[in-house]
């Protein structure tokens, strides 16, 4: 039996496999595309330090870098940027506050929890965190790691205070997304 | 051969067999095993097949299900999928504009009587929840109460009907709010979540419908530098206390601060007061510190009410008063006779300050500099240490102290105030860097365990961000070592432990200060070098002429315009209450007599509730000191149940008798949010969405890839098949649909 009379005799068989393939690849497209814009990021931010005033990283986007957060301890890298959409977070950690990070000094960035954010897990009170924006290095030491709820909790911008927060789903390893429970992780400024 | 095979599967199939199939299925679903041997069952009784058509069918309702499943599964994926990315497509900005519409469905306005006899306050807050949406409502909503509050009442009014609640133990009280709330009517329930944390559920609220909570308290108002004063918290503070939480639910998420608008959403929250001040003396003056009020003097005393019509409870609510020079107590006691016990309330004024000359004493200074705190801590405590080098005089001593993995003592014994050792001490303090952990322990003992130098007053001024987790082992610790020092807490930063650091100075008989802002650090540090300085009545013990249970347990000293307050019981009334103790240097005693006791009415159990509310909070402290946390519950449920009192373990329930939501009609919960501060500089925000699920979205597709990629190729190579390969091409689409039912 050749393959023509095989996909015609089983074609409901032949239909599951094509869609399963395509949810594979659908599901394996959204860490390669985390991967693939920060590489773009990384060039489009490099751009962004000589002083081209709205460096895009691809033709068509409508973000654009604003910052890099680095975990020594852990070699993390991430490239952070503006506007805390579901499309925004696909390529990379995003900043919650809007307005851009000149304004406010209560710093709030979100990532997904299984691609850009999945090291939030591994982080330990004490360690640091590094936030290079255009302007500025600024060095966090992270202070509070906890579990909320977001159904019960809203977040809180506080201008009065200097910190940076890192937000992700939790808990880490639940199977689908879109649950309530958010981790949130507090860094103070260091001196 | 396919042919031939299908002509045997059907011809079985029309009488019993399609429901014997779905037996089967429904068994599969419940119990896999089981309907393997129901299948062995038929595998028996159809003995007229053949062992290959009984394998053959076998392996039919093995693939018919696997493939159904498979389906199933890339079903559940497409939704996951799509909901996923409407998700994805909302922005998460500053503004809770979708949810704004949610919050005005229901609106909570608060109305406030207040009757103040005396040092006591009895309050009533009345809370209206009006449903503004078309469904029945069932509302949530959190309030603040002052810490130490003993709530004793509650109230609901239903149209025309009242309805008293009553104390009950907290699960069940829960379950009987949830029978009447389930059962369609209008109920509530008053829960303790944290010391300054209420929340009131009420069910079954019709549409267009307001119904009225009220909710009863007493309260102690407070008395310092002769003027009184009773603080109603309005709001919560939007202070994002990371770690903090003291209530945890059973994911081990913190219990939730309670949701937040601004003032001008539109979301109620409007505020009536009204308070009588009932007394026979004059006040020199009443003032409200946050709201313009209107003062009136009236036969018993003075009424207060609030001048805007529409004011809002966006901030607390001060109200102080100050008796005319005369009328000042110095002391007062009061009791009530319940037949049983006597409960009384001892105030006692201490000597003015300027009566007083600052006295010599060995300052010791324990700095924190671990690594939590580096950032604006750390500067803001260097500060807090030389404006405490500069409030001390010439004959004092002192020390300092630094600990984080390690501790460092400056001076291997006090020294005096010199230019040389402040020199030293000066230079040691702006070379202070935070780093490594906090290790508290052996810093308290080597603080406590200096060589004394003789007839000094030690204290000890432990200044930290209170990151610790081992309260306990460390409070235990302050209270055996720290003999007849005294220990003062200074909490630096956002979020300390406040808990620890209050109770710490508690047990030393000192005072706590927190300084949440670096502004705040000379003001506030300058309040505490210059009350610690002046020696207040130290050592004071109180004779009741009686076995008597009295709190607070450890008797403060007191500072200068620091009342001493007492709560206690005692079998009879007191005929003489001896007070004792040292003042600057000499003996003080105090005897106040029992017969001047002003008496309150056999109806009027304050004094007893308060007692009862003091020794519940002893009771929940202990539970720092080892006590068994099964038994402390017992206890404190025993209590509040007695004196009827609302506690962490007993709440308050209502439950309005005639159902009133008909069986069907669905009930919405709706998180009624209290208002932000005025003043606040904080936007709140809801949470993105930040997990895409890739993973088990992978691992769910592969799976089936593999499964029906091998189902394919097992098909091509093991012909004939069953029902499964007709699916594809014999079996109408029809079948597939009328098979997918049955499963």
């Amino acid at each position: 039996m050749n393959l023509h009379q095989l996909l015609r005799r089983h074609w409901l068989l032949a239909a599951v496999s094509i869609i399963a393939a395509f949810f594979s690849f659908d599901a394996l497209w959204i860490p390669v595309k985390a991967e693939l814009a920060q590489h773009l990021l990384e060039r489009a931010w490099l751009r962004t330090l000589e002083g081209e005033p709205d460096a895009k990283p691809w033709p068509w986007a409508d973000t654009r870098a604003v910052a890099i957060l680095e975990v020594p301890r852990l070699g993390m890298r991430e490239i952070v940027l503006e506007g805390s959409s579901g499309r925004n977070l696909a390529f990379g950690p995003t900043l919650v506050n809007t307005g851009g990070f000149n304004d406010t000094s209560d710093r709030v960035l979100s990532g997904h929890r299984d691609t850009h954010f999945k090291f939030l897990k591994d982080l330990k009170n004490g360690d640091l965190l590094r936030l290079r924006t255009s302007k500025e290095i600024r060095d966090y030491r992270v202070s509070w790691q906890e579990a909320v709820d977001s159904r019960e909790q809203q977040l809180l911008i506080d201008d009065s205070v200097d910190r940076l927060t890192l937000l992700t789903c939790y808990p880490f390893d639940a199977a689908t997304a879109g649950g309530p429970l958010r981790w949130v992780v507090t860094a103070l400024p260091e001196s | 051969m396919p042919e031939s095979l299908k002509t045997t599967t059907n011809s079985k199939r029309p009488q019993h067999g399609s429901i014997r199939d779905e037996l089967e299925k429904q068994a599969w679903i419940q119990n896999p095993g089981l309907a393997h041997r129901m299948s062995k069952w038929q595998l028996n009784e159809d003995h007229r097949n053949t062992s290959w058509h009984q394998s053959a069918r076998r392996i039919k309702s093995w693939q018919d299900r696997t493939l159904l499943t498979v389906i199933a599964i890339l079903i559940v994926l497409f939704v996951i999928r799509t909901e996923t990315a409407i998700a994805d497509d909302q922005v998460w900005g500053l503004e809770m504009k979708s949810d704004a519409g949610v919050f005005t469905e229901l609106a909570v306005n608060t109305d406030i009587q207040l009757a103040i006899t005396g040092l006591v306050a009895r309050v009533e807050i009345t809370q209206q929840f009006s449903n503004h949406g078309s469904h029945w409502a069932e509302g949530v909503y959190r309030f603040p109460l002052p810490e130490g509050a003993a709530v004793d009442r509650m109230r609901i009014k239903v149209g025309e009907r009242l309805l008293e609640g009553e104390i009950q133990e907290k699960e069940s009280a829960r379950l009987t709010y949830q029978k009447a709330k389930e059962a369609g009517q209008t109920a509530t329930i008053v829960e303790q979540h944290r010391r300054n944390q209420f929340e009131t559920r009420l069910a079954n609220i019709g549409p267009g419908e307001v119904i009225e909570i009220t909710i009863g308290y007493l309260q102690n108002v407070s008395y310092s530098d002769f003027t009184y004063s009773l603080r109603l918290p309005m709001t919560f503070t939007p202070r994002w206390e990371p770690g903090r939480s003291q209530t945890q639910n059973q994911v081990g998420v913190t219990s939730s601060a309670p949701l937040l608008v601004p003032a001008n959403s539109g979301s109620g929250h409007q505020l009536k007061l009204h308070a009588s001040l009932i007394s026979s003396v004059q006040f020199a003056a009443i003032e409200s510190r946050y709201h313009d009020v209107d003062i009136r003097q009236v036969e018993d005393g003075y009424t207060i009410e609030l001048l805007n019509p529409d004011e809002v409870s966006d901030r607390d609510f001060e109200l102080s008063w100050t008796p005319s020079l005369q009328s000042r107590p110095s002391a007062s006691l009061t009791t009530f006779n319940d037949g049983e016990s006597v409960y009384a309330q001892l105030m006692l004024a201490p000597p003015l300050a300027d009566s007083i000359t600052p006295q010599a004493r060995e300052v010791i200074l324990v700095i924190d500099t671990s690594g939590s705190m580096e950032g604006a801590s750390l500067p803001q405590a260097k500060a807090a240490l030389q404006h405490a080098l500069e409030s001390l005089s010439s004959d004092d001593y002192f020390n300092l102290l630094q600990f984080n993995s390690e501790t460092e003592l400056l001076f291997e014994e006090s020294v005096p105030v010199t230019k040389s050792s402040l020199y030293v001490a000066r230079n040691f303090i702006s070379g202070l860097q935070a780093n490594g952990g906090t290790d508290m322990a052996p810093a308290l003992k080597a603080a406590l365990s200096l060589p004394e130098v003789s007839q000094l007053m030690r204290q000890v001024v432990f200044i930290t961000d209170g990151a610790v987790g081992n309260e306990h082992e460390l409070l235990q610790r302050v209270a055996g070592d720290l003999g007849d020092s005294r220990m003062f807490t200074v909490a630096i930063g956002h979020a300390p432990n406040s808990w620890f650091m209050r109770k710490a100075a508690e047990i030393g008989r000192g005072s706590y200060v927190h300084i949440g802002k670096p502004d705040e650090v000379a003001q506030q540090m300058s309040a505490l070098w210059g009350r610690i300085r002046l020696p207040a009545l130290t050592d004071i013990c109180v004779e009741w002429g009686d076995s008597a249970e009295y709190y607070p347990e450890i008797i403060p000293d007191l500072y200068a315009g620091e009342p001493l307050w007492l709560l206690a019981r005692l079998p009879s009334e007191p005929t003489m209450i001896g007070l004792c103790g040292d003042l600057n240097g000499a003996d003080w005693n105090l005897n106040v007599n029992g017969w001047d006791a002003a008496r309150s009415g056999p109806a009027e159990d304050n004094l007893a509730k308060l007692w009862a509310r003091k020794k519940i909070e002893a009771l929940e402290d202990s539970l720092m000191f080892g006590a068994d946390p099964e038994l402390t519950r017992l206890n404190i449920t025993g209590l509040a149940l007695d004196y009827g009192l609302l506690t962490r373990h007993t709440s308050l329930v209502a439950v309005d008798k005639t159902p009133r939501r008909k069986h069907g009609q669905p009930q919405a919960m709706t998180n009624v949010p209290g208002l932000l501060p005025a003043g606040s500089p904080a936007r709140l925000a809801g949470y993105p969405n930040t997990a895409t699920g890739w993973l088990a979205q992978l691992l769910l597709s592969v799976f089936v890839l593999l499964l029906a990629t091998s189902m394919l190729l097992f098909s091509s190579s093991h012909l004939p098949m069953t029902k499964v390969a007709n699916f594809g091409c014999k079996t109408s689409f029809r079948e597939l649909i009328r098979d997918f039912r049955a499963w």
